[in-house]
């Protein structure tokens, strides 16, 4: 399975839309497209992971990354449209508190 | 070079004894010979030119045209032979450091040897298996001098030999603390702290940690972010999530966790797990959580040992027998 | 030592010329139509490796003639950017070339003797030996 990524750019904000599975293969392809986005101070990096059916530890280990990235460089990050599966990862591992996350479904946990 | 004679003479009269009779033993000869030429590493080349050699000696007036043409193969086969011999340095390069993280992971279970303590009251049962040589989950029973028993099962992201080296370091680190700090809160944010400070952004470890108190019968835990357990209440026959909130180990050096206090009844059980258990895939689909607490009800009757044998036994069977991810399980049951 | 003859690479073509110089040379040393693929196969690396990175340089054809060996050396010359890591360029399974040139493993694979100096931004030169057996 793979992952594609596809990222818009506006004037201060980044979309990045993601579709397939993102694991230890297609992880360090992720890593490579999201962190720079996060380095511009003031760029909002939103990602859309609507079509995201699969992730694994490697992945979070991406988006914590890119979160601390956004700490260093005065940018913010946005997880949108979650999976109830994938946004069951978020919320156990306790990151749903210190991340923008919303998920697909309404009235979801959040 | 009298080896390369008698092949030469041997694949001539192989050669010959076909062309003549087109018997399926010079077949099984040539099949021979060609085994024997990849055990002594003869190039590809070197096996054209034995068939030149043998050609002119058996046809003297074979045609110039055909004697280019061999030669011609025989150019053609140069860089086969080359990356023949590539692959072959690669593949001894392969056994060797397949030698070496076997010996690294002989290495990892002595350090990261937990022994089971014998806890009156207390039936525990535990199965932890690599995908790979190396386990990047981990899990240690403390018994504490006032009787208590501690639980601490962990797993760290990614799997394989990064993974086994944070985990040693989550190993020593417990080692240096204290008793007096061993319980479930302060131990999560003793660890938070060394993982912040010493992993990769990237990196990060989820931990359950557990402290059953027997004179009481009160299981105390907390949660860095870990694949939550169950509890199995015996009077009702069910069982129920163990609900934590706590981030996980590594991204943030200020995390604080909570503290929680259960009290476990006769016959009732504390399941842990990592996700290497919740995540099975059959194929394309992933498992329930349901039939993976169904699978532990079944084999209820046994012994706790006896059951995180037979669960893990069910689902590596389901999974074909290779497992995706690191898989731990532990059952701690309150017998009396 | 005797016969020197040198060819410049340029364009992808001296690669074929290389190769005809060295061949013609080898024969005319002696070797067998295997060893005469084997050096004409070396040639070929070595070229492509000048005419990829260095797109200019030369190479020098001698036969080596004294009393206990006879053979065919070969020095290959540029004044490109050099090799970084040389230990790593002679891994197996490393090809910058992208593709499935033989490399430099394969020229040391080929030959007898294999030696090569590099300097970051000055260039690189490799010679390497094959003896008449």
């Amino acid at each position: 399975m793979n992952l594609e990524i596809n990222v818009k750019e506006a004037s201060n904000q980044s979309n990045v839309i993601l579709s397939g599975e993102i694991d230890a293969y297609t992880a360090p392809q992720l890593k490579e497209t999201l962190l720079p986005l996060t380095k511009t101070e003031g760029q909002i990096v939103e990602v859309n992971l609507e079509h995201v059916n699969y992730m694994d530890s490697t992945g979070l280990g991406v988006f914590i990354s890119a979160l601390k990235s956004t700490k260093e460089n005065g940018s913010q990050l946005k997880l949108v449209d979650l999976q109830t599966r994938v946004f069951r990862l978020f919320k156990i591992t306790g990151l749903i508190d210190i991340m923008d996350i919303k998920a697909a479904i309404r009235g979801g946990s959040e | 070079m009298d080896a390369i004679k008698s092949d030469t003479e041997n694949y001539k009269n192989l050669l010959k004894h076909y062309i003549e009779t087109r018997d399926e033993q010079s077949l099984y000869g040539a099949e021979q010979i060609s085994k024997s030429f990849i055990k002594r590493k003869i190039p590809p080349e070197e096996i054209i030119n034995l068939h030149i050699q043998a050609l002119r000696e058996l046809y003297p007036d074979l045609s110039e045209e055909l004697q280019i043409s061999m030669n011609f193969l025989l150019e053609s086969m140069i860089a086969y032979g080359l990356t023949h011999q590539e692959f072959q340095t690669l593949r001894e390069k392969q056994l060797e450091l397949k030698s070496e993280i076997g010996v690294a992971a002989g290495m990892q279970r002595t350090l990261l040897a937990t022994t089971k303590p014998v806890i009156e009251g207390l039936d525990i049962g535990v199965v932890s298996v690599p995908a790979h040589q190396m386990n990047g989950d981990y899990h240690h029973f403390i018994k504490g001098k006032d009787g208590s028993l501690g639980v601490a099962v962990a797993d760290v992201v990614g799997k394989g030999v990064p993974a086994a080296l944070c985990m040693s370091m989550i190993k020593y680190s417990m080692d240096i603390l204290p008793e007096e700090f061993m319980q479930p809160k302060a131990i999560l944010e003793n660890l938070n702290r060394v993982v912040e400070r010493n992993v990769d952004p990237s990196m990060f470890i989820t931990m359950f940690y557990a402290q059953y108190l027997p004179e009481e019968n009160i299981l105390r835990y907390s949660s860095a972010g870990h694949e939550p357990g169950f509890f199995y209440h015996k009077d009702r026959d069910c069982f129920e999530e163990i609900e934590t909130k706590g981030l996980v180990l590594g991204v943030s050096a200020d995390a604080v966790y909570n503290r929680y206090e259960r009290r476990i009844e006769k016959g009732d059980m504390v399941i842990l797990l990592t996700d290497g258990v919740t995540e099975c895939r059959q194929g394309h689909r992933f498992i329930e959580t349901e039939e993976v607490l169904d699978v532990i009800r079944s084999y209820s009757r046994l012994s706790a040992q006896e059951m995180v044998g037979h669960v893990y036994k069910y689902f590596e069977r389901m999974q074909h027998f290779e497992l995706r991810d690191d898989f731990t399980l532990i059952i701690l049951r309150r017998n009396v | 030592m005797s016969l020197q003859s040198r060819v410049n690479i340029q364009k992808e073509w001296d690669i074929v010329g290389a190769r005809q110089v060295g061949r013609d040379i080898a024969k005319k040393t002696g070797f067998g139509t295997v060893d005469q693929a084997r050096i004409a196969t070396a040639i070929s690396e070595l070229a492509r490796n000048i005419y990829l990175y260095a797109s200019s340089g030369q190479i020098y054809f001698e036969v080596i003639d004294n009393i206990n060996q006879k053979g065919i050396c070969m020095i290959a010359v540029d004044k490109g950017p050099g090799i970084d890591d040389i230990s790593q360029a002679m891994e197996d399974g490393f090809t910058t070339s992208g593709g499935l040139g033989a490399g430099l493993p394969g020229v040391k694979r080929l030959m007898d003797v294999f030696d090569i100096k590099s300097e970051k931004g000055k260039g690189t030169e490799i010679k390497a030996i094959k003896w008449l057996r």
